[in-house]
């Protein structure tokens, strides 16, 4: 009789303690804040919490020299009622825990939610004939992007080419790229999704900088980079600054410039002589 | 000193006129919207700064006024530049003229006007401002699912501060700044970091260097004053100066470099762009030889003026370029007291008219043509119209185009005269027309996977200068190329060039070589009359198995008319980094090979290593080395 009274208050017990633990809910996240009796995650939601809330050390469970405070790491456990009543913290990221869509309802807010017109919308079907509306993501992970340029024939073949961005200050050497044949360099550079930059193309200066094919000082090229393993842009430069075709080059800072000589051969060795008239004649008019 | 003054007055005029002209041509510019800035003023206890990802991160008494009219303070900041946007966390406060409000967090999404804010009154709450109107929230409504997220930084800050000023999409200045090399704090007072999209800023009238380290003092939206420190192997140490102006359509840079130098270049960059379809740009440099601002020993100067006017399918550009090797008379470049001294004032102008790259017919094959027209005058050396001077050694002795046929009457001791010519021609007219064809890449073989594809390239080049003077210059360029992409990482190419120079004269021209001296004249001397080819065979391999390392090599041979024969040609001069100004010229080694290094030193920062070796074949057998490495350090 004994062991069958055991036996029930020790099933009872169980009964209670796995009732209380399904009562309390555990997520972890970021916070926010902490004031005012509330704890604030960087969902924007805040939490009531308990006035005894215990708070401990995320990693060994004991006590922690932290304090609730924006950008702090916790792991939060709720009461049934919604009032937090631990906060485990940590200066570094939590594994993920629960699910905050478990523990919104209990977010505290004077105001009942109202649609928000600026966010996007579940895309519609679109009508025969319309186009499909693509909603632009952008996840933050790194994007390899390979950039491959095609430069002017004339671009002299041992010429080095860069790219020049907004993320550089618009350092002309910034990117080196590498030559791939006659026409065309390359350079694969990684970058997090959604980045936007601007960019130029140029020979090691922004005197030899790219300008636009109606000879103008070209406005920078726009990329935005979007999800993917691998993006890859092709670009056309086509003429350089100092190099357009038939002009006249214009030189780099630093070097005087040598009168403009017609003479092809300017290292031409001692022995052989400059041009000269016919012995006998005089220099044409 | 009259001629200067009548160059800068008739260049003023040309500019004025011009001008005028492309306003008048000009479309009426269109207005448009210019896009929101706003000025942030912010404190706190420690910002930090991380340049690869353009985040500002505050924490402790964050204090934030906006040119918007609000104030905000709070526990934490955090701004990402390029998002544009901000969040303050923590026992925030806003104020404004309508009263100050309690939050837990607040955030400001600049580009779109929006500020999203979780207001603590009785409860918390979420109320959203539109438009700027903080008098009139619009409560509960559904915000960004990562209005108030903290992005996550590992890396060490690149500049710390306690303030900053923050001129959105345009700059950030540091105040109380740091940076940190080997963790260690070094003070800046003030750093401005640019960030603006407006390319003029990149836009600078320093030479290259082996190391520059940027300190940018003072920034706004409209101007930027640097110091720089630099190092290349010509200067070594030093510091330079710039200062930027920049507009939406023009700009106007100012430089001295190296300003810690005898030797100074003084620099003058001036740019504007006319409605949508002229441009014009000018580029000063004036040179002083100088300890300090004391009076020069020396000084020069030259001007180049550019104007471009674009047509639908063409375009027309108006070169000049005006030289004055000696500012100071007779003495420039040499010791007080001396006679000897370039007086030249070169000048040229050029009118050049160009296509656009124009595909024929459907064929994979492109063409541009390009005419030129334009004079150069007292282009030779003043040297020799000084003739020399008795004790100060004998005028230059090689002769320009202008002195052809016209021997110096006094030639200095010159025991087999001719050596010195004088000139004859100070004004040379030209002609120049040319054009060039080229072909895409073209795949050889149709292969699914792309690194089994070759594809092969083409271009051609031709172009003829016709000189007033009984003489003209053809040039001929062509260039093949077939190439392969192994992997993501290596690629390789075999390339083929040939480069024709022809240099005639109607009478006369080039004659057989003479021994002088100790010269003597190799076969391919002797039958030289003016025509060069030189024929270069090239293999490239290059390897870049990540974005942060690169592996690359150029083997290239030589095969030139006149044969190349050691210590007899000259070489090119370097830059001032240690690469040589041509990229192919007369006399060039048979063979070279460079082998290029780049890989990430720094989380912002890599190193690039070259150096290329130079040999001779038979019968020469000898070989030399670039006289340096060429090193630099590249921001990333």
């Amino acid at each position: 009789m004994k062991r069958t009274i055991s036996a029930l208050v020790a099933i009872s017990l169980a009964i209670v303690l796995v009732a209380a633990g399904a009562s309390t809910i555990v997520v972890s996240g970021q916070l926010l804040a902490y004031q005012d009796g509330y704890v604030f995650f960087t969902s924007g939601d805040g939490f009531r919490v308990a006035q005894n809330v215990v708070i401990h050390d995320a990693k060994n469970g004991g006590a922690t020299t932290l304090h609730p405070a924006p950008r702090i790491w916790a792991r939060a456990t709720f009461d049934a009622s919604g009032t937090v009543t631990e906060l485990d913290l940590s200066r570094d990221p939590l594994p993920a825990q629960g699910n905050f869509a478990d523990v919104t309802h209990f977010a505290v807010a004077l105001s009942s939610p109202v649609p928000n017109p600026d966010l996007l919308q579940a895309v519609a079907t679109p009508a025969p004939g319309e186009p499909a509306t693509v909603a632009q993501h952008f996840s933050g992970r790194p994007v390899l992007v390979t950039f491959i340029v095609q430069v002017p024939p004339y671009t002299p073949f041992t010429s080095s080419i860069y790219m020049a961005t907004d993320q550089s200050g618009w350092n002309a050497q910034a990117i080196p790229m590498d030559r791939v044949d006659a026409l065309h360099y390359q350079i694969t550079r990684r970058f997090n999704s959604g980045t936007i930059f601007h960019y130029l193309y140029d020979r090691g200066s922004l005197q030899t900088q790219e300008i636009a094919q109606n000879g103008l000082t070209r406005a920078p090229r726009n990329f935005v980079v979007t999800d993917a393993d691998v993006r890859v842009i092709r670009d056309t430069v086509y003429a350089w600054q100092d190099a357009a075709p038939g002009g006249l080059n214009q030189v780099q800072p630093q070097i005087m410039p040598t009168p403009y000589n017609p003479a092809p051969f300017p290292n031409l060795p001692p022995g052989l002589p400059p041009p000269q008239p016919p012995p006998g004649k005089k220099p044409p008019p | 000193m009259a001629r200067i003054a009548l160059s800068t007055a008739l260049t003023t005029l040309v500019v004025l006129v011009a001008s005028a002209a492309a306003r008048a041509a000009a479309p009426a510019p269109t207005p448009t919207p210019q896009p929101p800035s706003t000025i942030l003023y912010l404190n706190a206890t420690k910002l930090d700064f991380y340049y690869n990802r353009f985040l500002i991160e505050g924490d402790g008494n964050v204090r934030i006024r906006t040119s918007d009219g609000f104030t905000v303070t709070g526990d934490s900041f955090s701004m990402d530049l390029k998002l544009n946007r901000f969040m303050v966390a923590g026992h925030v406060t806003l104020h404004d003229a309508t009263g100050t409000v309690n939050g837990a967090a607040i955030a400001d999404f600049l580009d779109y006007r929006r500020i999203y804010f979780v207001p603590v009154t009785s409860e918390p709450d979420r109320w959203t401002f539109l438009d700027g109107d903080l008098a009139h929230p619009v409560k509960g409504r559904e915000m960004p699912g990562d209005t108030f997220y903290f992005p996550s930084v590992s890396e060490h800050p690149s500049i710390t501060g306690t303030g900053a000023v923050i001129g959105t999409k345009n700059y950030v200045r540091f105040i109380n700044a740091h940076t940190y090399f080997l963790n260690a704090g070094i003070p800046l007072g003030t750093y401005v970091v640019n960030f603006s999209s407006n390319q003029y800023f990149a836009q600078n009238t320093l030479s290259g260097a082996s190391v520059d380290l940027t300190w940018n003092m003072v920034g706004s939206p409209n101007a930027l004053t640097a110091m720089h420190l630099r190092y290349d192997p010509t200067y070594k140490t030093y510091l330079s100066f710039e200062q930027h102006f920049v507009g939406e359509h023009e700009y106007a840079i100012l430089s001295v470099n190296p300003a810690t130098r005898a030797d100074k270049w003084w620099n003058l960059a001036l740019y504007e762009k006319l409605g949508s379809r002229f441009q014009i740009q000018s580029f000063t440099q004036f040179y002083t030889q100088q300890n300090w601002f004391n009076e020069p020993r020396a000084a020069q100067q030259t001007t180049f003026l550019n104007a471009t006017y674009a047509f639908p399918h063409s375009y027309v550009t108006a070169s000049a370029q005006l030289t004055n090797y000696s500012l100071l008379g007779p003495g420039g470049l040499e010791e007080h007291n001396s006679v000897a001294g370039s007086l030249d004032h070169p000048s040229q102008v050029q009118l050049t008219a160009s296509s656009f790259q124009n595909r024929i017919a459907n064929w994979p094959l492109f063409e541009q043509i390009y005419e030129g027209y334009g004079f150069n005058h007292d282009t030779v050396g003043g040297n020799q119209y000084l003739q020399g001077f008795p004790g100060e050694g004998p005028p230059i002795p090689t002769p320009g185009l202008q002195a052809y046929g016209a021997a110096c009457p006094d030639q200095h001791g010159v025991k087999n005269p001719p050596v010195y010519f004088c000139p004859v021609y100070t004004t040379i007219w030209n002609t120049v027309f040319g054009f060039n064809l080229y072909t895409p890449a073209i795949k050889l073989n149709s292969q699914a996977n792309p690194y089994q594809t070759y594809y092969f390239n083409a271009s051609f080049n031709k172009q003829y200068q016709w000189n007033s003077l009984p003489h003209w210059i053809n040039t001929s360029s062509e260039n093949f190329s077939i190439s392969r992409q192994f992997s993501h990482a290596l690629n390789t190419y075999v390339g083929y060039q040939i480069l024709n120079t022809g240099d005639y004269y109607i009478n006369g021209g080039y004659t057989p070589c003479h021994p002088v001296n100790t010269f003597y004249c190799p076969l391919s001397f002797t039958s030289f009359r003016g025509v060069s080819t030189q024929r270069t065979t090239s293999l490239g391999i290059n390897d870049a198995p990540t974005p942060e390392f690169n592996l690359s090599f150029l083997v290239r041979h030589h095969t030139d008319f006149p044969i190349p024969v050691p210590g007899v040609f000259g070489l090119p001069p370097n830059n001032i980094i240690g690469q040589p100004l041509y990229t192919s010229y007369l006399g060039q080694a048979p063979y070279d090979a460079t082998g290029e290094v780049r890989f990430k030193i720094l989380p912002h920062m890599m190193l690039d290593v070259s150096r290329t070796l130079y040999w001779y074949g038979n019968p020469y057998r000898t070989q030399f080395w670039q006289p340096t490495f060429v090193v630099q350090l590249l921001p990333i």
